[in-house]
């Protein structure tokens, strides 16, 4: 078996300390009931002995607990999802069963109707760059579980879109789907990576097209003498 | 006899008058100890007041001598020389600490929090603090006990107080204490334990660092406001540099006739520890440094830089 560069995630440190991850697993159940907010940490803090000026071990506060339910369900996701050794499954297809998967998450943690305010503190303007960090740390977990190895420049495009796929499939998920079991969601899922696919070989035939007319450009160039 | 000791304190200083601005720049970038007026016993360990050399025993009642002389238009003072930017600092400090029990009522007990705020004489701090508890938290429990080693601040801050209504409902007490030494106050009693623009003056801060993990409780917040040595920016240094060292002391020979507390005060916030140095000092006294990764290395996010680095906010959380 090709040893893979990339190390598998299992073999990293854990992302909290133990005071950390404490508080932020205790207060992820306040949110339900009390959301983002520097309340439900409060509450956190609390339930497992600390103080509620204990919470200063977050700077930034609720958008500390966003980041924790980011981070622990993107490293869960590997546990989540277990595709059958031998069978031959599509990237594509385990790439859309993983972020299924992943909104699941939001769900079964019971997050999900409070997930607009977890949105709407991803996208302050302090809080843009490590939100932009983390979903691109997902889409790279996600391709990585789907099996992919590429390391060409599609590495970049992969990642990008399949950025794109997913912060849209959750916006939709967050704020439009009414169905039972993500069937709304899933549909929307669809269409955006059949969209990806058009566009990726509408750019690919449109690269071709570009290369051969430069080609062409150049051997007409050549045929008039000049010296390229 | 209050008034004697401010005058006693003065006969104590052994610094020169220092007469010109510009030697006093160049000085701040030279060699750093230069003079040593004063022979302590061979014995005896030394530390630094400002840039001089003093002997340990000397510093705590030379820094006594400063702070008693400049008490009475310390407000005055510190708007001049920050150009009011210091109440920017406390306001950030105070509203990124949060005091107070937030939503008291849902909580069975009614029992708001206990701070100590250490190097507080000027009562900046512990107003700021019942302020918030107050008004934003709904808290009307929170008690400040403020602290000073210096009595004549502690009789600053205590007029200060007494104007508020927060003297008449007892959320305030005073303790005139060394903070390397807090023998006053029971382990493990405190919220939360802050020193704005103190710390700076200790002369064993690691000491300091201990007692203050003791008195804390499991949880409690150790928070610091403090200079900072160098600006991150070369050129913004340059200019800052030359403003403290030229204008403040100044500015201290024209509003509080007095030089020499003002050149000590630029003096001493150049040889304050940088800080990933006092975030080390403070994570060595054993608390968790807030935005620290697990393996330790990293300590970037343990402070906050105020103004581009002028001053910064530490904070340090003890662990249960």
């Amino acid at each position: 078996m090709a040893l893979s560069y990339s190390s598998p995630t299992a073999l990293q440190p854990p992302p909290y300390r133990e005071a950390e991850s404490a508080i932020l697993s205790s207060a992820i159940k306040h949110v339900p009931v009390h959301g983002f907010t520097q309340q439900a940490l409060n509450l956190g803090a609390k339930d497992v002995g600390y103080l509620d000026i204990s919470t200063n071990l977050f700077p930034r506060g609720a958008y500390d607990l966003v980041l924790y339910h980011l981070v622990t369900q993107r490293l869960a996701l590997k546990h989540r999802i277990q595709f059958p050794e031998g069978q031959s499954i599509g990237v594509g297809r385990k790439v859309k069963s993983l972020i299924l998967e992943r909104l699941r998450a939001n769900i079964d943690t019971g997050v999900l109707p409070r997930y607009q305010e977890a949105l709407g503190l991803m996208s302050l303007a302090e809080n843009i760059p490590s939100s932009l960090r983390e979903l691109g740390l997902l889409s790279d977990e996600i391709w990585y579980l789907a099996g992919d190895t590429s390391v060409d420049s599609s590495w970049y495009t992969k990642r990008a879109s399949l950025s794109g796929v997913y912060a849209a499939t959750e916006v939709f998920q967050t704020t439009v789907d009414q169905s039972s079991d993500l069937k709304d969601t899933e549909e929307f899922l669809d269409r955006r990576l059949e969209e990806v696919r058009v566009v990726g070989s509408a750019v690919g035939g449109f690269g071709q097209w570009v290369g051969f007319q430069a080609g062409a450009f150049v051997n007409l160039a050549r045929s008039k003498g000049v010296r390229i | 006899m209050s008034a004697a000791v401010p005058r006693a304190a003065k006969r104590l200083r052994l610094a020169p008058s220092r007469s010109w601005v510009c030697s006093e720049c160049r000085r701040s970038f030279a060699s750093s100890v230069r003079q040593r007026q004063q022979q302590p016993g061979q014995e005896d360990k030394t530390t630094h007041f400002g840039f001089e050399t003093i002997s340990e025993s000397m510093k705590a009642s030379k820094v006594a001598g400063v702070f008693s002389s400049v008490a009475s238009n310390y407000d005055a003072m510190n708007d001049f020389m920050s150009l009011g930017i210091h109440r920017l600092w406390k306001d950030h400090f105070v509203r990124s600490l949060n005091p107070g029990v937030q939503y008291a009522s849902v909580h069975d007990q009614q029992e708001g929090q206990r701070i100590l705020d250490i190097a507080g004489g000027s009562g900046d701090i512990a107003i700021r603090m019942l302020d918030h508890a107050t008004n934003i938290n709904k808290d009307n429990k929170t008690h400040v006990t403020v602290s000073d080693i210096n009595p004549d601040m502690l009789a600053e801050g205590r007029k200060r107080l007494s104007a508020t209504s927060y003297q008449a409902d007892g959320r305030v007490d005073y303790l005139e204490a060394n903070a390397e030494d807090l023998s006053a106050v029971q382990s493990g009693s405190i919220d939360l334990y802050t020193v704005a623009f103190g710390i700076r003056n200790f002369t064993h801060k690691d000491k300091a660092l201990r007692e203050a993990f003791r008195v804390l409780k499991p949880g409690g917040v150790f928070a610091c406001l403090e200079f900072a040595p160098q600006l991150s920016n070369p050129l913004f240094n340059a200019v800052y540099k030359r403003w403290s060292f030229s204008a403040i002391p100044l500015i201290g020979q024209i509003v509080a006739a007095d030089r020499d507390s003002y050149q000590y005060l630029v003096e001493s916030i150049e040889r304050f520890p940088s800080q990933p140095e006092f975030a080390q000092m403070i994570k060595e006294a054993g608390f968790l440094i807030p935005g620290q990764k697990p393996d330790g290395t990293s300590i970037e996010g343990g402070w906050e830089d105020l103004s581009m680095g002028i001053a910064a906010i530490h904070k340090g959380v003890k662990p249960l």
